[in-house]
Formats: C-alpha cells, sequence, structure tokens
C-alpha cells in the first residue's frame, strides 16, 4: 500500500507534552486558534499562526516537527490558487492573510491528528456523541472510515499515474481522476464489506451483487 | 475443540442483475450443501465461484435464490446475531484494514463489546501476540508486507471471535515463511474455518474439500481423492467436469 500523502495525518508516537495533552484541551485549542484564525483573517494574524504551528510542531518533538512543512508537497497549488486569486482580485494583504491563515489552521488539524492514536480520537468521538444521544459506536465507525479514506484516496491517484506509467502513458488527469472516482467507489464498498466481515455492521446483504473479482 | 458450525444451503443461487447493456449472469448455480465439518476447502480454477459461495456464507451476498443457513440461522432473518458469529478474511487485505494503526485496526474489533480502553488495548496485543506479530503493533498498516497483513487483517478477525471463520485466497503470494504461519493460524483457530485456496498444500490439511466449477459444485469429498482430480483436469490429463457435456473449462 502507498501511502502518498494520506501518510501526513498519521499518528507519530511519542510521549511530548503535545502527545500527553488530554483530547479536550487539544480540541479547545483547535477551536479557539480556528476562531481566530476565521475570524480575523488579517496578514498578521495568519502570520502569527504560522509561528504559533511552528513552535507547536517543535514542542511535539523533531519526528513531528520533521513533518511540517511536508504537505507543502502535495498542497501547494491549492494555497497558490488561492493566494493569486486573492492577490489580484482583493488585496496582497488579503492573500497573505488567507493563505496563512488557511495552511496554519490546517496545520492545527495535522497536528492533533499527529499526536493522538485514533483509537483516542474514536473514543473521545464516542463519548461526545453518547452525551448528546447519537449512537457512539456508529459515529466512531463514521470518523474511522473518513480517516481511512483520504490515504485510501491518495494511494489510489498514486497507483493510476504509477499504472499509466508502468505502460508508457503520459499524465493525463482527466483519466487518473476518473480512474480515482472509479476506485473511490469500489474501496467504499470493499469497506463496507471489511466492516461486516469483522461484525461491525448488522445489515445483511439485500440484493445479489454486481459481479466482483471471484476466483 | 469447539464442535463444527453447520452451513446448509438449499439451492442456493446467486445471479448478477443486468446492469445497462450488461446480461444478468448466474455466478452460482442452484447449489445445495450440508457442511459440517471443522476445517473444509474450495478448491477450483480462477473465477469459478469460490469467492461468491464464500461471500454468501458471510451475508456479503444475499441469494437470488434458495437459502443459506449458518448455525441454523439464515442471514435474511438473523443477520444481526449472524454478523458476529462469521467472519471472513478477503484476498485483498489491504481493502480489510481499516485503522491506520495495527493494534488500532485489531482494537476496532473490540469495539462492540464496550471494553475499557486498556483491555481493549490488552486484548489486541493479546491477539497479536497469538500470531506472532506483537512487535508490529505500533507500525503503520501502509508500512506491512504483504505476508503481516494478512496476518494483521487475521488478528483483527480473530479479536472479533467469530465461530465460523472463511478465507480466500490466505495464502495468495505469501513467502514460505509468512504462508505457513497464515496456515497454521487458520488451521489452529477455534473457529469453525471454509477456505478458497489454490494452495493444494493447505487444501490437503482440511477435512473436507469441495470443488467448485463453472459456478457448480463439481465433486464433494476427501481432499486427497479431490485435489488429484483437479490435478488431473488442469494438467489436461483429465476433462474439466462437465466438459464432456460441453460446459466451459
Amino acid at each position: 500500500m502507498n501511502p502518498g500523502p494520506g501518510a501526513l495525518l498519521a499518528w507519530i508516537p511519542g510521549a511530548s507534552p503535545v502527545h500527553r495533552a488530554p483530547l479536550w484541551l487539544k480540541y479547545l485549542v483547535l477551536v479557539a486558534l480556528g476562531l481566530l484564525g476565521t475570524v480575523w483573517r488579517t496578514a498578521p494574524v495568519g502570520l502569527g499562526l504560522l509561528l504559533l504551528s511552528v513552535a507547536l510542531y517543535a514542542l511535539a518533538g523533531r519526528a513531528v516537527l520533521r513533518t511540517w512543512a511536508t504537505p507543502l508537497r502535495f498542497w501547494w497549488w491549492i494555497l497558490l490558487l488561492l493566494g493569486t486569486y486573492q492577490w489580484f482580485f482583493v488585496s496582497p494583504p488579503a492573500a497573505v492573510g488567507l493563505v496563512a491563515c488557511m495552511f496554519a489552521l490546517v496545520q492545527c488539524a495535522r497536528l492533533l491528528l499527529l499526536t493522538t492514536p485514533t483509537s483516542e480520537l474514536l473514543d473521545g468521538l464516542s463519548a461526545a456523541a453518547a452525551a448528546v444521544r447519537i449512537p457512539p459506536e456508529r459515529t466512531a465507525l463514521v470518523l474511522a472510515l473518513f480517516l481511512r479514506t483520504l490515504p485510501e484516496l491518495s494511494a489510489s491517484w498514486g497507483r493510476s499515474r504509477e499504472a499509466a506509467a508502468a505502460r508508457g502513458l503520459k499524465r493525463a488527469p482527466l483519466r487518473t481522476a476518473t480512474s480515482l472516482g472509479v476506485m473511490a467507489v469500489a474501496r467504499a464498498r470493499d469497506a463496507g464489506d471489511a466492516m461486516a466481515a469483522r461484525g461491525l455492521l448488522a445489515e445483511p446483504a439485500e440484493h445479489p451483487s454486481e459481479p466482483r473479482a471471484t476466483r | 475443540m469447539s464442535s463444527p458450525v453447520p452451513v446448509v444451503l438449499e439451492r442456493a443461487a446467486v445471479t448478477a442483475p443486468a446492469v445497462g447493456g450488461v446480461a444478468a449472469r448466474e455466478l452460482l448455480s442452484p447449489t445445495t450443501l450440508h457442511l459440517n465439518d471443522r476445517r473444509i476447502a474450495l478448491i477450483g480454477a480462477n473465477g469459478q465461484g469460490k469467492t461468491t459461495l464464500l461471500r454468501l456464507l458471510a451475508g456479503l451476498v444475499a441469494p437470488s435464490s434458495g437459502s443459506v443457513s449458518v448455525a441454523g440461522l439464515q442471514w435474511a432473518r438473523d443477520a444481526k446475531a449472524l454478523r458476529g458469529a462469521v467472519g471472513m478474511l478477503f484476498a485483498d487485505t489491504a481493502a480489510q484494514l481499516i485503522m491506520p494503526v495495527v493494534q488500532e485496526d485489531v482494537e476496532l474489533s473490540l469495539r462492540p463489546r464496550r471494553l475499557p480502553r486498556h483491555e481493549r488495548r490488552a486484548e489486541a496485543l493479546a491477539q497479536l501476540r497469538a500470531l506472532g506479530i506483537e512487535r508490529l503493533a505500533e507500525r503503520s498498516v501502509y508500512e506491512l508486507s504483504g505476508g503481516e497483513r494478512q496476518l494483521v487483517a487475521l488478528a483483527g478477525l480473530r479479536a472479533a471471535a467469530p465461530r465460523l471463520l472463511l478465507a480466500d485466497e490466505p495464502t495468495a503470494a505469501l513467502d514460505l515463511v509468512h504462508r505457513d504461519s497464515v496456515a497454521a493460524a487458520l488451521l489452529g483457530s477455534e473457529a469453525s474455518l471454509i477456505v478458497a485456496t489454490h494452495d493444494l498444500e493447505l487444501a490437503a490439511e482440511c477435512e473436507r474439500a469441495v470443488w467448485i466449477h463453472g459456478g457448480r459444485v463439481v465433486a464433494d469429498g476427501p481432499p486427497d481423492e479431490l485435489i488429484a482430480a483437479y490435478r488431473a483436469s488442469a494438467r489436461g490429463l483429465a476433462p474439466w467436469p462437465g466438459a464432456e457435456t460441453g460446459a466451459e473449462a
């Protein structure tokens, strides 16, 4: 399995103060910074949040800090597009504010995932869901599936490109995206089957399935 | 050892519905089978219906006609009770691992039991230890080799404590060390086992074999006899079952 950019969200074990911080505190800080960066989306706030994110990554340890800039390898074009649009159609400070706030908040959200085991996230979400009478285990499964989807999609993207390259085909984003869409549907079905095969879903199959790989 | 879980198919068939311009296709002809052994191997060439039969038993596909019961319960009626009792190891175990870290993936199977976190972790570690892969507990599932992935997927399944374990090509593409580990874990499992396999050595270790060809059960009996007959057909020394009546080989 090629992790691709999805691995950017994988938990990095550690014993730093950020790792040891309780989940509620991490969420609280994330929400507070999210509000700050959304309401006051100015260049000074954005740059301040960026610096803060670097500091928090450093506090989480060297292994986590090393990954700080890695998302830029995959997502730089989104920031460039947004920044260019804002630069020319709004103002240069607005562009800096938007891009910096957005990237800093993404980094803070990433830090939560990097320093918290997924099962702990699921426990936290289950407890919160139970408090508002939403089925806790089902909620946890939804989050598990969501977290699984991102690396899966990025790995599928990589596989499509590699498969094309292996046959000497040129890059074709539309063809890759089409194949990605098909794979995403297949993977979603597989994930449902995987849950069922481990006793995590109770609903029976309602119809004979479409032809699938058979042996 | 617990007694085998009885599995009964009464004229159970699976037909893939017509989609767009593609006509409906029969994946499994009406099949009647009474399986009551602890270790059963499904053998046969690729694309002949072994996976379809396993998916039918796992409740992942509904029969288009007939009925399927496991331990006296039917999927159509008793899905909730059956879901935890039947587990299936997929041929593509990459699709089977849901959580990003090995131990968390095994823990996921334990969530329905609502254990406290420390007990859940201890139990997950015990499952990994039982398969000799405790060292992988903190590894990312994306970094596992094919053999390790197979063992982790098996640990996740065993954690759900199924009474009937279905395995689809569990030893395909594994090196000898991992092949032996997976085979030993499956054959030594407390649960009853039905395994679809091209690994005839593994099939020979089962108590019973079922040969599937062209979506039909063409032979059912002691593994040694069936394996010999299957080998003869595969090597062109004997016709494929049904070939004399014009069925596709």
